[in-house]
């Protein structure tokens, strides 16, 4: 072996190492089974749901309003969703505790960037995929059913199921880099999801809660929609989550790997 | 060198792992390194080399104490530091489903080398390290000697002041290890090293410096040569020449010597023990003279034990044979 001697010095850019690790787990997001079975399981079920109201409307004559039909969609498909990203989100940085401080962290990587730079593709490829399914159901609901839609009410769902999301994931990820096992990570953050999401559907109807946002979102897709809510509801999920990741930095940052 | 006062390649004060509350996995390690140096790290299993070379990275934070860096506290977050360190762990990991060529592009992107730096320093990489035929193919499929050349050329790739390579020689064939212990002595030339091993013929070779761990205590930080010197040597083969009824006299008479614990023939060769308190050079020279009386040629003499090995098994031997004496050293120190 013969090491060739440098030639010139070598330029640094600090924040490629954080652009290595996005790009890097977007990809491996993408090869998961998990994401193919989430997008697999999310694309079938819309398809048949869609097929079934479209043959109904159309061949029967029955009436089907897109925003009823979609709403349903973006409901069921959520609350199904949830476990597949869970496990997608709360596995991202305990799965790979085995090689990840040999191959990455014993690099010119901080222990911030990787954090931010795993969150933020989880963030970007859940919320991304969700948009881009939501959207093909929202035009196949515009097209083949009766159309009730409103073009902001539109934009206000699926923001509005964006930001649910971006709660899931960025516990999700704080999880993966706190717990000790992977599987440990899966189960509590399980059981908080769905147990809080349960718990909230008890209180009154003043207090914010996932179902009923979810169960609101006909009246929202027809337009009826409330900006305040909106901004009420992005409030909650950003501080949540930016809460979530916080703890979850400091936490990752400061433990053995 | 004005933001390292001390100068110092690598500089650990008291530094101290406990994992848990449970398990001391290093005790109190004070060491330095200068640069050039090229460090040995011993120790058996479970001393702590692995946990040191931790903390050195950054990996783990001590329990107590620290490490500094080119005059700086290592913590996990100083990418800065590591960006001047490479790494080989034991057994090097790859991400499943990358060539060559896309790993050391990756790795380079974690050093933050721009396109225009990253893209010829892997070129030249892949080539010095003869993986230029398999540049394409996906590492998965590679032998222990392609993987520990792509774990070399990743290493190397952002041009370290220090490289900390941990077994480097694990699982190479004879003719990839030679080629690895060479390519140690020519880095050393211009960067220093810390190389882990349980092969110490290899730090006898290729290391001017050592540290041997034991338990999670340095029980020994200083030059190879002070080391080896530490060796009892009181253990000698000798090959003879000449009539065997001569030898067979001349062996009976050494036997007869105070300064020899056991003395053994076997066909030609003598085997002598000197006992602890025997001066080797006076008990040789009374050999020597009793075999020039019996006319009997000396063909070889040496010192038996591989020279490194041996003085390492004696630091370890003394100092679990000190037992509770420990405390009263630490007592004493404090």
């Amino acid at each position: 072996m013969d090491i060739p001697a440098p030639v010139k010095a070598l330029k640094i850019n600090r924040w490629l190492p954080y652009l290595a690790v996005l790009q890097s787990d977007m990809r491996q997001t993408q090869r998961s089974w998990v994401y193919r079975l989430w997008v697999m399981a999310s694309v079938l079920s819309a398809v048949g749901y869609l097929l079934y109201h479209v043959g109904v409307y159309q061949k029967a004559g029955m009436v089907q309003l897109a925003s009823t039909v979609l709403s349903d969609l973006l409901l069921w498909t959520v609350l199904g969703s949830v476990t597949l990203i869970i496990v997608l989100t709360a596995s991202c940085i305990s799965a790979e505790r085995g090689t990840v401080a040999d191959s990455v962290l014993s690099r010119g990587i901080s222990r911030y960037q990787y954090f931010m730079a795993k969150w933020h593709a989880r963030l970007i490829t859940v919320i991304g995929t969700f948009l881009v399914l939501g959207g093909g159901a929202l035009a196949c609901s515009y097209f083949f059913l009766q159309e009730d839609l409103s073009l902001m009410g539109s934009i206000v769902a699926m923001l509005t199921v964006a930001l649910l999301l971006m709660m899931v994931i960025s516990l999700g990820v704080t999880f993966s880099a706190v717990a000790s096992s992977t599987l440990v990570g899966i189960t509590f953050l399980w059981l908080l999801v769905y147990g809080v999401g349960f718990l909230l559907t008890l209180l009154p109807a003043r207090f914010p809660s996932p179902y009923r946002m979810l169960t609101n979102l006909p009246h929202v897709l027809r337009g009826d929609y409330s900006l305040h809510d909106l901004g009420q509801l992005a409030t909650y999920s950003g501080v949540l989550s930016i809460g979530a990741a916080l703890v979850g930095l400091i936490i990752f940052s400061r433990r053995d790997v | 060198m004005a933001d390292n006062p001390s100068g110092l390649v690598i500089e650990t004060y008291k530094l101290t792992k406990i994992y848990q509350n449970r398990q001391i996995a290093l005790n109190d390690v004070t060491l330095s390194i200068e640069p050039g140096s090229v460090l040995g790290l011993l120790g058996p299993n479970g001393a702590g080399k692995t946990t040191f070379l931790r903390l050195v990275l950054g990996l783990h934070r001590p329990t107590a104490g620290w490490v500094k860096l080119f005059g700086k506290t290592m913590s996990p977050n100083a990418a800065d530091l590591r960006r001047r360190m490479g790494y080989i762990p034991t057994n090097p990991q790859f991400p499943a489903g990358m060539t060559p060529i896309t790993y050391l592009d990756y790795v380079a992107r974690l050093f933050g080398l721009t396109s225009d730096s990253r893209k010829p320093r892997l070129a030249s990489l892949i080539r010095a390290v003869d993986l230029l035929p398999v540049s394409g193919e996906p590492i998965a499929g590679f032998s222990n000697g392609m993987t520990s050349r792509l774990a070399v050329a990743a290493s190397l790739i952002n041009e370290p002041d220090l490289l900390i390579w941990d077994e480097p020689t694990h699982g190479l064939d004879p003719e990839a290890r030679r080629s690895m212990l060479e390519l140690i002595k020519r880095l050393s030339r211009e960067k220093s090293l810390i190389v882990s091993s349980h092969n110490l013929s290899d730090v006898d070779e290729v290391c001017n410096h050592a540290a041997v761990l034991s338990r999670g205590q340095l029980i020994y930080n200083g030059s190879l040569q002070d080391l080896k010197g530490r060796m009892r040597r009181n253990h000698y083969e000798l090959d003879l020449e000449g009539d065997q009824k001569a030898i067979t006299k001349a062996t009976a008479a050494i036997k007869n010597m105070t300064e020899f614990k056991t003395v053994s023939l076997k066909q030609r060769r003598l085997e002598l023990r000197l006992n602890d308190d025997s001066t080797n050079t006076s008990a040789l020279a009374n050999v020597f003279m009793t075999l020039a009386d019996s006319k009997v040629t000396l063909v070889s003499i040496r010192s038996v034990g591989q020279q490194t090995e041996q003085a390492f098994l004696d630091l370890v031997e003394k100092e679990e044979s000190r037992g509770f004496a420990r405390a009263y050293q630490v007592e004493e120190a404090a």
